[in-house]
């Protein structure tokens, strides 16, 4: 796998060895850093300088590209509090997460640990299970606006089956968008978080299992007292990750699916930094809540990690 | 029997939620060959003829051709660019010893808390002021900063098994820093230079929103996760050739992934546990 054989050999007779005392001390250990700062620089200017912009326009007056800016000190966060559709973003945020998080994660990890068992035909569902995380954000977009849409298959199935008096448009109305686009973060999300739970559990030692069927503990047992606590450090990634594509990964679907209405009712708090900033051009508003997504982040991570701290 | 009575609710629940994520994949799928009224008529029965009809259509009215060689293009040229870039800086930091190394790898790894989707407004101002707006170019350049932080310390964990002997005998012969990263440490991490590429090649190739608003609407220039979802409004909704243009979209991600499946498994799992 790895091309090790022709490593050694390549770099050989360039030249004579020049006449200095043979075991002369290697300067391998300087000279090298300097190779670190093109990517530094790209880091810096493209990732580092952006997120820096972010508190700088929060407290700017800019009501749109190209009309005249002004300094506004803290009346963004005024406005931005004041604004009940930024409360209803929040509460929407929320929503979404309370639900999406611990179902996701809980499935998941029972889903991985079933598939982690290698019962009968494992590989095939490993490879089923996986199929979300290859698709794009757009092509499930799609795919849901088929299912949910008036005429589209989720309807036509409750048709059949008697149940017509359930259908309902289901992206266009105000009760149901929000948990429309909540379905369609757990759909995807379970299966990819659990094939990358599953291959994790792969590597736990086989003992360990075999320890807990000597005890006799079943298998509820073993896969929350026994196995869980093995792999909880890498739970708690994975649940950051998850966390931060729910929170800022919203976005996209709320502009593909319903554009955060009716109303506000599936206005989520990124979807807020985009309408505010390419529809509403209110970038000072925007950036605002910007910061405030960042720092939702952040305290959302730390919690995360001191919740999920191996503790034995 | 390892698998006893008990576990029939487990293989059923696994099998169903396996099943509702086919479901909606097959009815892509077969109704990439339908028309509307046989979609809605009957949803789950195969098609009836296997004409490209839709997907030709999906082809012209989203200029899906120009899409995909423009997807193709940013998707090359960002991986290519994140390789050139990665490799070396995880080079430095892997043979530096100390604190500068040590920092450096913080820098980099601290990259993960930066939520790079509250960045999109400054970063559309950043294209527009170096005059890259609304070209594929500022994409190209901008994407492999943004796998900068996995990339590098993906590399270092790769780069720092690597013996320290190997370079002493090499540079006995000779062989200047280039050299040595260039017929050593290259060659000797190819796993991990293989798990960037898969991770960020998904990345790359699906990348949406800042797609759509720094490269704009222009068929010339636009990814084609961009101009899939148009198809949406512009055909008045025609589901077959909305279907049909997401199954064009999915097509080289499912036949990499077919081929490389164990290999992209791993890549992720190494990418979570590393963050």
């Amino acid at each position: 796998m790895t091309l090790l054989s022709s490593a050694p050999g390549g770099a050989s007779v360039r030249r004579p060895a020049p006449p200095s005392p043979p075991p002369a001390p290697p300067r391998r250990k300087q000279g090298g850093v300097i190779l670190a700062v093109p990517a530094l620089v790209w880091y810096l200017v493209f990732m580092v300088g952006p997120l820096v912009a972010i508190f700088v326009i929060a407290v700017l007056h800019w009501p749109g590209m190209l009309q005249p800016v002004s300094f506004a000190g803290l009346g963004n966060v005024r406005t931005v509090f004041d604004d009940p559709v930024f409360w209803d973003s929040v509460g929407n945020t929320a929503t979404q997460l309370v639900i999406a998080l611990p179902v996701m994660i809980v499935c998941a990890y029972m889903l991985g640990y079933y598939v982690a068992q290698k019962p009968p035909g494992h590989r095939v569902l490993r490879y089923l299970l996986f199929i979300p995380g290859l698709i794009s954000t757009p092509a499930k977009a799609m795919v849901f606006y088929a299912v949910l849409s008036p005429d589209g298959l989720l309807n036509g199935g409750l048709d059949k089956v008697g149940l017509g008096s359930l259908t309902d448009a289901w992206l266009a109305s105000p009760s149901t968008a929000l948990y429309c686009l909540i379905a369609l973060d757990v759909w995807g999300g379970i299966g990819f978080t659990a094939v990358l739970f599953a291959a994790r559990l792969d590597s736990v030692p086989d003992e360990i299992s075999e320890a807990a069927q000597l005890d006799g503990a079943g298998h509820w047992r073993a896969m929350w007292r026994i196995h869980f606590p093995v792999i909880r450090d890498f739970v708690g990634v994975v649940t950051m990750l998850q966390f931060l594509w729910t929170l800022f990964g919203s976005a996209q679907n709320v502009l593909l699916l319903t554009q955060g209405g009716p109303g506000s009712s599936s206005t989520t708090l990124s979807f807020l930094v985009y309408q505010k900033a390419f529809i509403a051009a209110d970038l000072g508003y925007s950036q605002t809540v910007g910061v405030v997504l960042f720092l939702v982040g952040l305290a959302g991570l730390l919690t995360i990690r001191r919740v999920f701290r191996q503790n034995y | 029997m390892k698998f006893g009575r008990s576990w029939l609710a487990a293989h059923v629940l696994a099998w169903l939620y396996a099943a509702l994520l086919v479901a909606p994949l097959y009815y892509l799928l077969v109704s990439a060959f339908k028309t509307n009224d046989q979609i809605f008529g009957s949803p789950f029965s195969l098609p009836t003829s296997f004409s490209l009809h839709n997907f030709g259509e999906a082809f012209s009215s989203a200029d899906l051709g120009p899409a995909i060689v423009n997807s193709v293009i940013v998707t090359v040229l960002a991986l290519a660019l994140t390789l050139g870039l990665a490799i070396p800086a995880a080079f430095a930091i892997a043979r530096t010893e100390g604190r500068l190394g040590a920092f450096v790898e913080r820098v980099f790894s601290l990259g993960f808390l930066v939520p790079t989707f509250a960045a999109l407004f400054p970063t559309f101002l950043l294209a527009a002021a170096t005059g890259l707006f609304h070209t594929r170019t500022f994409m190209v350049l901008f994407l492999p900063a943004t796998a900068m932080p996995l990339s590098v310390v993906i590399l270092v964990q790769f780069m720092r098994t690597i013996p320290h002997e190997m370079e002493e005998a090499a540079r006995l012969d000779g062989a200047s820093t280039f050299a040595v990263l260039r017929h050593i440490y290259t060659p000797m991490c190819m796993p991990g230079i293989a798990t960037i590429l898969l991770l960020n090649f998904l990345t790359f190739w699906n990348e949406y929103l800042y797609s759509l608003v720094i490269i704009g609407p222009d068929p010339d220039q636009r990814t084609v996760q961009v101009a899939l979802p148009t198809l949406k409004s512009l055909t008045g909704t025609d589901y077959g050739i909305l279907t049909a243009g997401t199954v064009l979209t999915l097509v080289p991600v499912w036949v990499v992934y077919t081929v490389l499946q164990k290999r992209m498994q791993q890549a992720l799992v190494n990418g979570a546990v590393k963050m």
